[in-house]
């Protein structure tokens, strides 16, 4: 018998096949009685053997990228297909000052913020402070002895700038261009090519992701990501972009930033250098600085998943933009902003829009894409659709989860009620941050919400959790109005009285007071909108009988044109109708263009003692109980 | 009626790897010299010497180090009993006995069994501890 299997990744199993060598193959008899000799040497074959296998599966997992797990190995895999990971991003700030220039004695007619460092966050912000830098001169001129540095943008991080010599001799002749800090934001990369050290001139080079356009005089670079998240530039070879000469001084500048750390600061101290025209250091006289914008956008380095999960999708797509996923692999790639992309063709519609792609960006920050950014995503997108498709850039359309939880706790197990209740909200606000739940086509997994209660703490005993789905109607006030809201997800139809809906308090042109809008079905698919005013909270009166329409199996409401005077609700300014139901299915979906978000601020936790298990009371005779369905007697939404 | 069992003899390599100069093959242990060995390298490894086995092995190089003292003893005794019982089918274990000399700080461990299913008489291994610094 030969011995075959030798691939075994389980040592257990490794020894048996060698055994069972031993056994047909030799007259040594002992190898199945631990104490042996025989048993001990087979004991270190059999490890030899393990640590062999384990260190070839690892090496071939390395080497392809679905399965390798080091970054720098997943990243050259990427850039074998032509992909670049996205790099640190360094958090943006908008500030103004000014500097009062009345006092001074040597009248200038212009003030210089010199590059590099101009402030530093005010105050220790967690346990790091940080510095923020612009990258060129700013001048700007006296007016009526005032020197105003009206929004400008500063950048988190430092300033570092690395010099190479080209050269081709000795050890050089295989010469690498490394820049030695990791944590680099790329897209602050300068490059500037001057000729030798006795000429003063420098050309700037700028960075190319592939080589479409470029030439052999093509002033160019390109950059890879190496080990140790540390990035490396390749100048052109004289055929694709122009090749380096001897004694070439390359100047690299770059901001070294503390990504995501930076954001939201606001507060800034003065730290800048200012010089006039005659070239004299201003240090006094400057006022305070005022953020218009607090610091944001910046970024973490891609992640090992991003990278592999993006890599794939830009190289199948090609640079061009044809199906709904090319669309989905590009727009992070044009703007890195992006935490999450829905893209889906016109012809899904209800009616069809042909020609069309409708895109949909939640970004990292904030809930919505300015029209400028659509602006220019949209002229960016051009280099790469296809002719005869529009891209439509929509704005997000989000459905609130709300839940309603009550957890029980055994007392003897916990120090009380509000520290289960803590850890129980820090364990749900993770999870309404989570990339599972942030994301497009995403899914609010009840049971596994229900595990995340009940495995925040030992003490909790069981949870009973009802949930609710919301949007937003964003109400046009003073117009008459139609409205379509769709949940994407079925309605729960509970009592075919009506009342199933809920929705928050508005004013209608013609009838005074504050209305309410709700449903009474016609069967379990469809029923009519009407409105009521409330004479007491669970006294209703009907002012409207047929406002619109609902289909409960689609999840769409639909509302005759309507003429809105006013909402009890709004954000930002802008007046709201919440209107809520619960959902046919407690996993509750985001399709297409909606994003879900578990709203926390609109749910309740609530946490009782569990008297069965803590002991107290063994026969559950006081034992309080909470329903599993939507109270039917709330008839709005406070 | 039970079976018989047959033992068709046991054969174990030697931890010397010399040559047995009549057949120039490796020098092989037999029956009951493979089994005390086996025996004795049970009662002197320690847990986690053998990979991925932990619990095969005593503490007594450890228990070495403790008091001198009765106590020791009969845990010493205690182990060796466990361990040969475990992982030495091949033996019915008659007895340890574990006696303490002060003078040189040794322990005098005598094991008694016998081999089942091969026809000798009971067997007794018998070997000292001792501390090592």
């Amino acid at each position: 018998m030969s011995l075959v299997n030798f691939t075994n990744l389980d040592f257990d199993q490794i020894k048996i096949s060698i055994k069972d060598y031993l056994r047909s193959n030799s007259n040594f008899r002992d190898y199945d009685f631990e104490g042996s000799n025989l048993s001990q040497i087979i004991d270190v074959l059999a490890y030899n053997t393990y640590i062999s296998s384990y260190n070839a599966n690892m090496i071939s997992n390395e080497v392809f990228i679905d399965s390798a797990t080091l970054r720098e190995n997943v990243v050259s895999l990427a850039r074998n297909i032509g992909y670049v990971p996205r790099s640190r991003k360094a958090s943006r700030a908008r500030i103004t000052f000014f500097i009062d220039t009345t006092p001074f004695t040597n009248k200038s007619t212009t003030l210089t913020l010199k590059s590099g460092l101009v402030c530093t966050s005010s105050s220790r912000f967690g346990d790091q402070n940080f510095t923020f830098c612009i990258s060129e001169d700013i001048t700007v001129p006296i007016v009526n002895n005032i020197a105003s540095f009206d929004d400008i943008y500063i950048y988190e991080g430092s300033y570092i700038t690395s010099k190479f010599t080209v050269s081709s001799e000795g050890s050089n002749s295989s010469q690498r261009y490394i820049l030695n800090n990791a944590n680099i934001d790329t897209s602050s990369i300068r490059v500037l090519i001057q000729d030798g050290p006795l000429t003063t001139n420098r050309i700037k080079y700028n960075v190319s992701e592939n080589i479409l356009n470029i030439d052999s005089e093509s002033e160019i670079f390109f950059l890879q990501e190496i080990e140790d998240q540390r990035y490396e530039l390749i100048f052109g070879d004289g055929i694709f972009g122009k090749k380096l000469k001897e004694n070439n001084i390359i100047e690299c500048s770059y901001l070294i930033t503390n990504g995501e750390n930076g954001n939201g600061i606001q507060s800034f101290t003065f730290a800048g250098r200012i010089l006039d025209n005659n070239g004299n250091l201003i240090s006094d006289r400057i006022s305070l600085i005022t953020s218009s914008e607090s610091s944001n956008g910046g970024n973490e380095i891609e992640s090992v998943s991003s990278i592999k999960n993006y890599s794939t999708r830009i190289f199948s797509s090609f640079n061009r933009a044809v199906t709904a996923s090319d669309y989905e692999a590009l727009i992070p790639k044009i703007y890195p902003e992006t935490q999450s992309v829905s893209v889906f063709g016109g012809e899904d519609l209800d009616p069809p829009q042909f020609g069309k792609v409708f895109i949909t960006i939640k970004p990292f920050h904030g809930p919505f894409l300015s029209n400028t950014i659509k602006n220019n995503l949209k002229n960016l997108l051009r280099k790469y659709s296809v002719a005869g498709i529009v891209p439509q850039i929509l704005d997000l359309k989000y459905v609130y989860v709300e839940y309603n939880t009550t957890a029980y706790y055994n007392e003897n197990k916990s120090s009380g009620a509000n520290e289960v209740g803590s850890l129980i909200s820090k364990n749900i606000e993770q999870y309404a941050k989570s990339v599972e739940l942030n994301k497009y086509g995403a899914k609010f997994k009840y049971s596994k919400f229900q595990k995340i209660v009940d495995d925040s703490d030992d003490s909790i005993t069981s949870n009973i959790t009802v949930v609710s789905i919301r949007r937003d109607l964003r109400a046009s006030i003073n117009q008459f109005s139609s409205y379509e809201i769709c949940y994407g997800n079925s309605f729960h139809v509970g009592n075919m009285n009506g009342y199933n809906i809920r929705s928050s308090g508005f004013s209608v042109k013609g009838i005074e007071g504050v209305v309410y809008l709700s449903d009474i079905p016609k069967n379990t698919t469809e029923g009519d909108i009407f409105l009521f005013k409330l004479k007491s909270p669970k006294s209703p009166n009907i002012v409207n009988s047929k406002i619109g329409k609902v289909d409960y199996i689609k999840g769409e409401i639909i509302l005759l044109p309507i003429y809105i005077t006013g909402t009890e609700k709004n954000i930002g300014g802008e007046p709201i109708i919440e209107i809520s139901v619960s959902p046919e299915s407690n996993d509750i979906i985001g399709k297409q263009d909606l994003y879900l978000q578990l709203d926390i601020n609109n749910s309740s936790l609530n946490v009782l003692l569990d008297d069965i298990s803590s002991g107290a009371d063994l026969s559950g005779t006081t034992y309080e109980s909470t329903t599993s369905y939507t109270t039917e007697e709330i008839l709005i939404r406070e | 009626m039970p079976l018989e069992r047959v033992s068709q003899g046991f054969k174990d390599i030697s931890m010397s790897f010399q040559v047995n100069p009549l057949n120039l093959d490796l020098i092989a242990l037999k029956n009951e010299t493979a089994i005390a060995r086996s025996i004795r390298n049970l009662v002197l490894t320690s847990p986690g010497e053998r990979f991925f086995n932990e619990d095969l092995g005593t503490d007594i190089s450890t228990l070495l180090f403790e008091n001198f003292d009765f106590t020791t003893a009969d845990l010493i005794k205690d182990q060796v009993g466990r361990i040969i019982n475990r992982y030495e089918p091949r033996v019915d274990l008659i007895g340890v006995e574990v006696d303490s000399n002060p003078d040189d700080y040794t322990y005098n461990v005598s094991i008694s069994y016998k081999i089942i299913g091969v026809d000798v008489l009971p067997q007794k291994l018998s070997f000292a501890l001792q501390s090592v610094r």
